[in-house]
């Protein structure tokens, strides 16, 4: 019985190594440890033996039983592996292949740039106020210190609805809104679309501006400097040389033009500096007192400032799009690149 | 307004170069917008000897030159006939472009090679025409450039001056402007006037019927002058700024007026009926040829400047055809006046004439100027025009204008700059452009009276001269501070938030934002073939449109979004997923003014999935673009929204569109773009696009669910197929189920359709799918067919339905 069990053994685990598959191996399990397995015919035969020899071959089985488990349980995990393995081996993908795309969205060049300049402002607590696009005549300009008889009238080509009513020419407008409808201390930022009739390579009879102004006690000229140094530090780039010089609006006084250094040759001198190392980029000054006037502010009391800039401009020199058209030609191949 | 290096230096003695003047001038707020350098380009012209001068072998009316050039002798054929051996003269070598991009090229003139040409002062810009060549002075050094030689090389400087400085628009006043930026002095123009013989108010009368329009008329006489052309230093003097040079007399109120800034005019005095001259207004309808060669029909408010009868000039604007200085002139009235600014610029803007006069006159111009101009002018027209300035003058200045005095606060400008300055500082400051200060009248510590010159017209306010106080300190001296104010911000508008919500979703769905104009041409909406009622056909009209193609505001955004598709798919940009949130704009009722609504145009064409590799070739259709209309509208908080058929837009496609609500309220259209408008807009395949009304979505936006616990038991689906009559819409299931869903049930969805073989003619088979579930309990499948089957009772009861 003794030599039984062991040729059992030895058949046994030769053919559990010889199983190929998991379900061949199950059957070969079956055969030997199974209810009517190898070993249970070889148990019948336990109750031949002498007492004696009982407890030894009781043990030799549990031992016998014991090793073929294993050798299952071993084989078993090689054949699960060498099937993962085999599978990964059958599956192989180009992994070159473009992924599964969807649609990618963008956002107008122009958006872009009113957002990041709008939160700048905000960050500083300022708040977006918007105004009507056709526009009366006192908002856009009577209120605004441009009479109608004054040449300043010139310098904003305007498209007339009515002899009172116009396509707003800048989004100065908003100024004289806000400022009615509140009492200072007041810090607004006012992005939106404006109109001016002219048209060529470098004018769009429509475009897009963002105004800001804040009006306070004690405001100064100093401070109109600090907010713009601020702000153009921010969105161009720390340590941009920045200047401001004289210039006229009826509706600032004192005015001044901001330059920075061209982002496109670092002040150097190029083509679209026109060589002069600066580029114009905003215009700004104190509130005039006759705007404050005719919002029924007292100016001996309070003071502000007021800027006012084109967003494709600005949008222009940030992304380095050399045509303006393009803007508002709505040509998806340029509209992706943002 | 062009000023050059050379001829600012006649009035001020500076150090700066043309570059450093430039950039001084800029920071003034004389904004140099440009920088010329005249002659730069031509050192290719030099001084040549001519060692020898012979006929042409072959032409008579040639001569073939040996040209000397200092290193080099070379050969050049040249066509005048006022050259001999020895002159020095101006040879343009080969390679130098002369003005009116004319070239030089080594050439063989019949059968001689020339090696250049030699120059006449016309070819080279220095005079208006020319007899032969130029002959150079001696003394000039061969080989030098010409233009060295001559003293012509200068700079001209384009300033881009704001409408508050008519000041500066003459040579005298940006050289004042330099005087003070460099502290010295300005020389101005020296004045030698002799008068003799008649006086000239025994030949002319002056009258100022209206001293509002014209407050002040000066005149004087010059007698036989002779018409000619202006010998060459006045020729390129106006040409050194611009300005063409026409005869000696009219040439010299140019340049008077170039150099001093006040407008002149000069009339033939043989054409002044009576000797008079009447200032006044026009009558109506009266009519006016003026130097432009064209009849104006004037206005009752035209102030006119008459003789005896009739008009001979359209005051401060344009000379009168009738009156002109003519080739025979010999007695000229020069005038010079000071008229009101307003007048002025009514006058030009209805006649549509701008001109250098009334560009000055309705900025302001310098009333104090008006003697010195004229006995400036009478002067150089006797120097030129060999003429005799006549006795006397006439200056009729009935009332004088008062001179504006400010009082100004050394602490308010110190307040509102941010700097700290006192009086002696501001009085010098002021001073130095001409400024008169005194201590104030009424003895008060920080104040000064200012009494502001008449060429400042600018100057009202104290407010004025603390940005005089500004520019002249240095707006780059101003120190940058920070302001001070109250930690406080106002929220901004909620639409605005909705707004970029709606952007970022769109993104997010893979759309991209255009912008169009928002002026479109009148018959861009009336393609959607709207009903004549529509009020989308009533759009606001621009009166003065660039083109009749931008004549009208936008009532709608989808023709600009449909012509944006097609100019697109031309491009061969074929799958399109584009929006644009723009306003729309109607003619308002109630007021003057449009009235603006917000609106959100969508739109989808071409393939779903055009970035894959694996041959899918799905194209987009109407439910993908509802699918993104209802993310939009479930992002923004909208509840009820319901998509119904009825009435559908006549640009869209019947069958395939659809009315939003939300309850009751329309929020907007969506559909497939009708067969025949895609055909109008030049689409060659099918367009789904929907417009909302923004206004209206956002009034309705931001509800939010009540917060729910999710259950912690499973959920189980189950699914029945109905067979159900065709026309009955899946929106009529859904509601059925919906309120039928008991306590266990948390959805239905319809995933499926189907029509086809086993279904009969006239009916569809709708999937439908229920949710069940408890947040107690794992729900048996008793209780769950129980409520499943109690559904479908309900909705086969109801539609006539059965369960497949």
């Amino acid at each position: 019985m003794k030599d039984l069990l062991q040729k059992l053994e030895k058949d046994a685990l030769a053919e559990i190594a010889g199983a190929e598959s998991t379900a061949a191996l199950q059957e070969i399990r079956v055969s030997f440890l199974g209810k009517k397995g190898a070993i249970t015919d070889i148990m019948k035969g336990m109750r031949d033996l002498t007492p004696e020899e009982r407890p030894v071959i009781g043990a030799l089985v549990n031992r016998v039983k014991d090793t073929l488990e294993k050798a299952f349980s071993q084989q078993l995990t090689e054949l699960q592996q060498a099937a993962v393995a085999a599978r990964l081996a059958s599956e192989n993908i180009d992994v070159t292949l473009a992924g599964r795309q969807s649609f990618r969205g963008s956002l107008h060049p122009v958006t872009l740039v009113s957002r990041e300049i709008v939160e700048i402002f905000g960050r500083l607590g300022f708040a977006v106020e918007e105004g009507p696009e056709i526009e009366q005549d006192f908002y856009n300009f009577e209120a605004l210190n441009i009479p109608r008889d004054h040449p300043a009238r010139d310098m904003q080509d305007t498209f007339y609805i009515s002899d009172d009513v116009v396509l707003r020419t800048h989004t100065s407008p908003v100024q004289i809104r806000s400022m009615l409808k509140q009492q200072p201390p007041l810090r607004v930022i006012a992005p939106g679309t404006v109109y001016r009739r002219d048209s060529d390579l470098t004018h769009s009879p429509m475009f897009h501006q963002i105004e800001g102004f804040l009006v306070d006690k004690n405001v100064t000229f100093g401070d109109l400097k600090g907010i713009l140094t601020h702000f153009l530090n921010n969105y161009f780039g720390q340590g941009l040389d920045v200047r401001f010089r004289p210039s006229f609006s009826p509706f600032t006084e004192p005015s001044a033009e901001v330059d920075i250094a061209c982002v496109i040759c670092n002040g150097k001198g190029c083509r679209v500096c026109s060589g002069t190392g600066w580029l114009e980029i905003l215009g700004c000054g104190m509130i005039d007192p006759e705007v404050f006037k005719s919002v029924d502010y007292d100016a001996e009391q309070v003071s502000g400032f007021a800027f006012g800039m084109g967003l494709e401009r600005i949008a222009m020199l940030k992304y380095g799009v050399s045509d303006l058209r393009l803007f508002f030609e709505n040509d998806l191949r340029f509209l992706r690149q943002f | 307004m062009i000023v050059t290096y050379n001829w600012l230096k006649e009035f001020v003695d500076f150090d700066y170069s043309p570059q450093e003047l430039a950039d001084r001038l800029t920071m003034a707020g004389l904004e140099v917008e440009s920088t010329t350098a005249i002659g730069e380009g031509l050192d290719s012209v030099i001084v040549a000897r001519l060692d020898s001068v012979e006929r042409h072998p072959d032409a008579d009316r040639l001569t073939v030159c040996s040209v000397n050039k200092g290193d080099e002798v070379v050969q050049v054929v040249c066509g005048a006939t006022n050259h001999k051996s020895g002159d020095l003269v101006a040879l343009a070598q080969p390679g130098s472009v002369l003005p009116g991009d004319f070239k030089i090229k080594k050439s063989k003139i019949r059968g001689q090679v020339s090696l250049g040409m030699l120059c006449s002062e016309k070819e080279l810009g220095l005079s208006n025409e020319a007899d032969g060549i130029l002959i150079l002075d001696p003394s000039s050094q061969v080989g030098m450039p010409v233009f060295d030689a001559l003293q012509l090389k200068d700079t001209a400087f384009e300033i881009g001056l704001t409408p508050n400085r008519p000041d500066c628009l003459s040579l005298v006043g940006v050289a004042r402007e330099v005087a003070a930026i460099c502290g010295q002095p300005l020389r101005l123009p020296t004045i030698e006037i002799s008068p003799a013989g008649e006086d000239i108010s025994t030949a002319c009368q002056v009258e100022i019927e209206d001293p509002q329009g014209c407050p002040r008329y000066a005149a004087r006489m010059v007698r036989n002058v002779k018409i000619g052309p202006s010998p060459d230093w006045m020729v390129q003097r106006l040409e050194s700024i611009g300005m063409r040079s026409i005869n000696n007399v009219v040439d010299v109120t140019n340049y008077v007026m170039m150099e001093l800034g006040h407008p002149l005019h000069a009339f033939d005095f043989r054409e002044l009926s009576a000797g008079k001259i009447i200032v006044r207004r026009a009558s109506e309808g009266e009519s006016f040829v003026a130097l432009d060669d064209s009849e104006h029909k004037l206005s009752r408010e035209d102030l006119m400047i008459c003789d005896g009868e009739r008009p001979v000039a359209m005051a401060g604007v344009m000379g009168g055809q009738n009156s002109e200085v003519q080739d025979d002139t010999s007695c000229v009235l020069l005038e010079a006046a000071y008229f009101n600014p307003v007048s002025i610029r009514r006058t030009s803007k209805r006649h549509g004439l701008h001109t250098e006069s009334s560009h000055r006159f309705e900025r302001g111009a310098d009333v104090d100027m008006v003697p010195v101009a004229l006995d400036r002018a009478a002067t150089l027209i006797a120097q030129l025009a060999g003429g005799q300035v006549a006795n006397g003058v006439i200056d009729n200045y009935p009332a004088p204008l008062e001179k504006a005095e400010i009082t100004l606060s050394a602490e308010k400008t110190g307040r509102l700059l941010g700097i700290y300055v006192d009086l002696s500082q501001i009085r010098r400051l002021l001073e130095g452009i001409g400024l008169t200060t005194a201590t104030n009248k009424t003895d008060a510590s920080g104040l000064i009276d200012v009494v502001v010159p008449s060429f400042r017209p600018d100057l009202e306010r104290e407010v004025d001269l603390i940005e005089e106080i500004a520019r002249l300190y240095g707006y780059d001296n101003i120190p940058v501070t920070m302001p001070l104010a109250n930690l406080e911000s106002q929220a901004s508008k909620v639409e605005l938030k909705y707004e970029e919500k709606l952007r970022n979703a769109l993104v997010g769905c893979g759309f991209s934002e255009i912008i169009n104009y928002s002026f479109v041409a009148p018959d861009a909406v009336k393609k959607l073939a709207l009903a004549a009622e529509d009020p989308r056909l009533q759009s606001v009209r621009i009166l003065n449109p660039l083109t009749e193609d931008q004549a009208v505001m936008r009532t709608s955004l989808v023709p600009s979004m449909l012509e944006t598709l097609a100019k697109n798919l031309a491009y061969r940009t074929t799958d399109l997923h584009l929006f644009e949130m723009r306003p729309v704009f109607f003619a308002a009722t109630d007021t003057t003014a449009g009235r603006q609504e917000l609106h959100l145009a969508t739109a989808m064409t071409g393939a779903r999935d055009p970035f894959s590799w694996a041959g899918s070739d799905a194209r987009v259709d109407f439910f993908d673009l509802k699918g993104v209309l209802e993310k939009l509208l479930d992002i923004l908080g909208v509840q009820k929204v319901s998509f119904s058929a009825e009435s559908p837009e006549p640009y869209l496609h019947p069958g395939k569109s659809a009315r939003v609500k939300s309850g009751e309220a329309l929020l907007g259209v969506i559909g497939e773009i009708h067969p025949e408008i895609q055909q109008e807009f030049d689409l060659d395949q099918p367009v789904y696009l929907f417009e909302l009304n923004l206004d209206q979505v956002f009034a309705l936006a931001g509800h939010r669910d009540a917060f729910f616990v999710p259950s912690k038991f499973p959920a189980v689906e189950r699914d029945s197929a109905l067979l159900i009559d065709e026309a009955v819409e899946a929106e009529t299931v859904l509601q059925i189920a919906r309120k039928n869903l008991g306590k266990l049930g948390q959805d239905a969805v319809i995933f499926d359709v189907y029509r086809g073989k086993g279904i009969p003619e006239g009916k569809k088979s709708l999937a439908l799918r229920v949710r069940y579930g408890s947040t107690e309990k794992t729900l048996t499948e008793q209780e769950i067919t129980k409520a499943h089957g109690r559904l479908v009772r309900s909705i086969c009861h109801q539609l006539g339905a059965e369960i497949r």
